[in-house]
């Protein structure tokens, strides 16, 4: 039992870190210091430094643009961004859809489609929600029927995270309105840019524009673009959806953020003394770091551990609920440490004022998307009562 | 990076489980409460046998040369079973007050003997004063007759009625809480000049009060030598840490097994009351609880023995309120799950609370970690 690094994994992660620190252009690293979300140019630009070196999609094969890392690797890679803190890669592409094509998809998909999302020449989001289909996925409406080459597809799609910045979306669709709600479902990827789409900005209580409601009316999609089979599409969701674990904990954001609540604690102020001298808020920032460390190991010991895996397989879920839990614990410590200079609605222009109070209101979105905090119960619950 | 038990640890694991099954089922405990006895004989005999009295010990001595990661599984073990084994007072406070205070002419004299069992030995360092202020010795030593005389109180010093020697600490000049001044010293149980008032902790197990009265002590090494003697106390207070967090997270385990059993069997309202979502949630907030303390078990156990990394100060006090905290949570939420049968001391899940309540309150509470890491953050 040990907790350390490998010689050549120390050696990666200052690999990393040089690199890092060497690339980066420090008005990203500034914005994202302060609080700010990632400009939609700030992430293609650092994507396209990292693709060069294959860490744009590290747990690819090198064939796609890869570097087939292996999961101690990834989560190096992940922590030394955050650290930084750096741009993530673009997850619907990198995380999500490349991995679901190269399970899923044919020959030609992955050629045409895997280098382009490892270099964010194309961007995608995902088309899962729908207004009628929050947590319960698999009862979506939008349908497509099958005409000649084409599906045409018409239905409504909600909390379309970037579609506004989207060039081509992934959805599920219902192409068997007879079957299981499982069972008539098919994946397609659809350019944003044909006829019928319209996109609807909803702002959320941060004040931002991250999401949208996506339209489709008698939109024609040539049937190449499905991925798997027709009417399998669950399989693909319910791929995706598990897929994505390395990233799940969020253990590095929790430091990075936990580490500029120091920082900030030691610069704020109240009646001429920093607030890091109240023994409560650092007992708060203490203990904060105490249950992310615990949250640290947890994660190495589930993703580089068969025998844990095999123990709780919903692992992932015991990951989320903690993760999301820390994180909106230290947004919320955030927005009292700046307190009442943290109130002033600023322009996000302001690169040394960054959006604390507004990102803490955001952080609420982490107990919702990616399956609520209500669902993972559910998961872990079925897992252990039964 | 490796969480797996090597095959050792594995295979020393499973037999003290099943010994621990068969001589400390929870009605077999609650018969040994209430005969009065302090521990099974022959369980502490049967630790002697799996070698698990010698596993602390250096192998020049008779023992193993474990640390405190072979420890975890053991101590995970003795907190499941709510065990009242003198193993923690004993072979690893005592024993690690030893190997790391004592010269070599005391370890050879004592860990032998304590490697096979046959002699118990009790750590004598807490103060009713110093509450969870790590280092607060008031307890003054004094040279006398070409000898050393202790004067002072230790209080709920574990298995203290078990002991045939104490390892004490004592002061030989500076104030209570000064870091340096202080020596370790051996006081036998049967000198004239020592009281012992026996009790029992609220979890059933028993320790003591310790009233020192020109007793006669033994240095254990040269007394002069502060440093020693303050890496010995942290040394032994960081093996103390490592296996209680150990012990709460196998207590944890057991409350949380016994929840789930439960949610799974109970009928009301007719169905079993584990479908409902309000409970099953529950259940769930407990199990993330409990791999978060068996997560800082692990990180305690390795800053134990790695003494010297850079992590390791930092990871024991977090492990040590982590996992208060945690396991606390999961033996709470157990009791909820269980209603009014939760609450009767005929049943075993509300003493996994009394345990870990214990736990919490030796080497520092998770207030006191809380507010020493806070201290560090300056």
């Amino acid at each position: 039992m040990d907790l350390d690094l490998t010689p050549e994994q120390r050696a990666f992660r200052d690999e990393v870190r040089t690199f890092i620190r060497e690339k980066l252009p420090s008005e990203i690293r500034e914005r994202l210091r302060a609080g700010h979300p990632p400009r939609k140019q700030d992430t293609v630009a650092w994507q396209r430094i990292l693709n060069e070196r294959g860490w744009a999609a590290p747990h690819w094969p090198k064939r796609y643009g890869g570097a087939d890392l292996g999961p101690m690797e990834r989560l190096i890679l992940l922590d030394e961004a955050y650290r930084a803190p750096a741009p993530l890669p673009q997850a619907f592409n990198v995380g999500m859809l490349g991995p679901v094509l190269m399970k899923f998809g044919t020959p030609a998909q992955c050629d045409h489609f895997l280098p382009r999302l490892a270099n964010l020449d194309i961007w995608f989001c995902q088309g899962f929600s729908e207004p009628g289909s929050g947590s319960d996925l698999a009862s979506l409406r939008t349908a497509a029927r099958r005409e000649g080459d084409h599906y045409i597809v018409n239905g409504q799609k909600i909390w379309t995270t970037t579609a506004h910045l989207a060039d081509w979306v992934f959805a599920l669709v219902r192409t068997d309105t007879e079957a299981r709600k499982q069972e008539g479902i098919s994946f397609l990827l659809i350019d944003l840019r044909t006829p019928g789409i319209t996109i609807r900005p909803i702002h959320s209580i941060d004040g931002e524009h991250h999401l949208n409601e996506v339209f489709f009316d008698e939109v024609r999609v040539p049937v190449g673009n499905l991925v798997g089979q027709e009417n399998k599409g669950w399989d693909c969701a319910k791929f995706l959806l598990s897929n994505e674990r390395t990233g799940i904990a969020n253990v590095g954001l929790c430091r990075e953020r936990l580490d500029y609540a120091r920082e900030l604690a030691g610069r704020y102020t109240q009646a001429g003394k920093p607030l890091l001298d109240d023994p409560k808020l650092r007992a708060d920032i203490a203990m904060l770091e105490a249950e992310t460390r615990a949250l640290e190991i947890t994660n190495w010991r589930f993703l580089l551990t068969d025998s844990e895996q095999k123990r709780l397989p919903a692992f992932a879920s015991v990951l989320k609920l903690k993760g999301t839990e820390l994180q909106q614990e230290i947004n919320a410590l955030l927005a009292r440490i700046v307190g009442p200079g943290g109130l002033e609605r600023r322009s996000a222009d302001e690169v040394t004022h960054g959006p604390i109070a507004p990102r803490y209101f955001l952080s609420r979105a982490a107990s919702i998307y990616g399956g609520t905090t209500e669902v993972q119960k559910d998961i872990l619950a079925k897992a252990i009562v039964g | 990076m490796n969480f797996e038990l090597n095959e050792d640890q594995a295979a020393l694991a499973e037999s003290l489980s099943r010994l621990l099954a068969d001589r400390y089922g929870f009605e077999k405990r609650r018969a040994l409460t209430a005969s009065g006895a302090a521990h099974d004989e022959k369980t502490w005999a049967g630790l002697a046998e799996l070698g698990l009295t010698a596993l602390p010990v250096p192998e020049a001595l008779g023992g193993f040369g474990g640390g405190a990661r072979d420890l975890l599984p053991a101590m995970q073990a003795f907190g499941r079973s709510l065990s009242m084994e003198p193993f923690l007072a004993s072979a690893v406070l005592a024993g690690t007050a030893l190997r790391l205070g004592a010269d070599e002419a005391m370890q050879t004299r004592l860990l032998p003997g304590m490697a096979s069992g046959e002699i118990v030995s009790a750590w004598a360092h807490d103060e009713p004063a110093g509450r969870h202020a790590p280092l607060w010795v008031e307890t003054r030593a004094e040279r006398k007759d070409g000898g050393w005389k202790l004067d002072g109180i230790k209080s709920n010093v574990p298995a203290g009625g078990l002991a045939r020697y104490f390892v004490v600490s004592a002061r030989i000049a500076g104030a209570p809480a000064d870091a340096n001044g202080c020596a370790l010293f051996l006081v036998d149980a049967k000198d004239a000049g020592v009281a012992l008032r026996e009790f029992r902790l609220v979890d059933d197990t028993a320790a003591g009060e310790l009233v020192l009265t020109q007793a006669a002590a033994q240095p254990l090494a040269n007394p002069e030598d502060s440093t020693r003697t303050r890496l010995a106390i942290q040394g032994t207070v960081a093996a103390g840490i490592a296996a209680v967090c150990a012990d709460m997270s196998g207590a944890a385990q057991a409350a949380f097994d016994l929840a789930m059993d439960y949610l799974r069997t109970r009928k009301q309202f007719g169905r079993l009351i584990g479908e409902n979502q309000a409970l099953r949630h529950r259940a769930s907030e407990m199990l993330v609880s409990l791999e978060m303390a068996r997560s800082m078990a692990m990180a305690a156990a390795v800053a134990a023995d790695d003494a010297s990394a850079e992590d390791s100060a930092p990871d024991l006090h977090r492990a040590k309120l982590s996992v208060a905290r945690n396991a606390r949570n999961v033996a709470l939420g157990a009791i909820q799950l269980h209603g009014g049968i939760g609450m009767t001391e005929e049943y075993a899940v509300g003493h996994y609370l009394r345990r870990i309540h214990v736990l919490d309150q030796m080497f520092g509470d998770a207030d006191a970690h809380a507010a020493r890491l806070a201290a560090a953050l300056l």
